[in-house]
């Protein structure tokens, strides 16, 4: 039987000279911090010797055109590339020194898209869409230079209206348990984006956080209350500028009602930088 | 308001660098077949991205297309 051995969810743009270039010299010292608490995370992955890594994350436009922007798409075929752009600007720079491509779990991204077909879900695939930062970055800073298992990457359709909602990205987790149970290896999952940035996707607002609201939804993971987190509604996510937020709904109903263990959490003028670790002892 | 239309341009913009280089010698020409509203394509001529973003165009591709992109007040 197979086992869910390790969650975490995690800020995503991580890059220092990103954050020191819009915040000064405080963006690069909180981002150091965050990303020196995501990789003892990736120590901690690594130790359980698993045989894959489930990453749940959003695209920003990149992968996805606008002849289809699926709610939830789960990345199939051998191997990934990495997103690759000419002159990359702000958070795509970050992706220029990354590994150009990354081995996948065949086995258990067809096992989730196929079972989760007949479970009611109706899952887009690809066997072409690159990755982002929002699963390079975590993924790279949780492995250093050690190997990274293969991958299976899930995209959240966190962006563009109407998304999936909360309660949604929740049972989709479940199914993802469920999956992994039936099945036999040992599993690492990871969600990636947030917490507070950038509300109502709006230029005017970058800069704005809500420091309030990140405040209850980890008052709520720590405490393993996920009822109240089902029923965040897009508009609540939209203002907060909690948009990333259900890819974290993802990794909640997979481990739920594991509580969660916040290894870092630190206020930029920009966002609020965050690794948080569910116990599933 | 299109949002397709305002959205589907910065896309391009973004992963065509030969359009891009169109839209950067001749905004007006690059885009004349766009099916946009007067005032999205006189925000595309002042490659005012700030305001493309209040006419609907979406924060992640104001904020990163090569040479165009928006760079908010340092915080």
């Amino acid at each position: 039987m197979g086992r869910i051995v390790f969650a975490a969810a995690m800020s995503h743009v991580l890059d220092p000279d990103y954050y020191e270039r819009v915040c000064g010299a405080v963006g690069r010292r909180k981002t150091d911090e965050a990303m020196a608490a995501i990789a003892a995370m990736g120590e901690r992955f690594s130790a359980t010797g698993a045989d894959a890594l489930v990453v749940v994350a959003d695209d920003h436009l990149n992968a996805f055109s606008f002849n289809c922007v699926p709610a939830i798409c789960v990345r199939i075929g051998r191997d990934v590339p990495r997103m690759r752009q000419d002159h990359a600007e702000a958070f795509d720079a970050v992706l220029e020194h990354m590994p150009i491509s990354y081995p996948l779990h065949e086995a258990l991204a067809n096992a989730i898209l196929e079972q989760g077909t007949a479970a009611g879900f109706d899952l887009a695939l690809s066997w072409e869409a690159p990755v982002d930062h929002a699963f390079l970055a975590p993924v790279n800073t949780m492995h250093g230079t050690r190997p990274i298992p293969p991958l299976v990457p899930i995209w959240i359709n966190c962006f563009v209206a109407p998304q999936p909602t909360a309660r949604r990205c929740f049972a989709f987790g479940q199914h993802i348990a469920r999956v992994v149970a039936r099945g036999d290896w040992n599993v690492g999952i990871i969600a990636t984006g947030g917490l507070s940035h950038f509300p109502e996707l709006s230029v005017a607002r970058i800069g704005d956080t809500d420091s309030v609201f990140d405040g209850r939804l980890i008052h709520w993971m720590e405490r393993g209350e996920h009822e109240p987190l089902q029923a965040l509604s897009g508009d609540e996510l939209h203002k907060s500028g909690s948009h990333e937020f259900l890819n974290w709904m993802v990794l909640l109903g997979a481990v739920s009602p594991a509580r969660a263990e916040v290894r870092y959490f630190g206020e930029l003028p920009r966002i609020n930088l965050a690794a948080v670790e569910w116990n599933l002892a | 308001m299109s949002r397709y239309a305002v959205n589907s341009l910065l896309y391009r913009l973004k992963k065509d660098p030969e359009f891009r280089a169109r839209f950067g010698a001749d905004p007006l020409a690059a885009i004349a077949d766009a099916d946009l509203s007067a005032a999205e394509r006189a925000a595309f001529a002042a490659r005012d991205m700030r305001r493309i973003n209040e006419l609907g165009g979406y924060l992640h591709l104001v904020l990163s297309i090569p040479g165009l992109a928006v760079h908010p007040p340092r915080h």
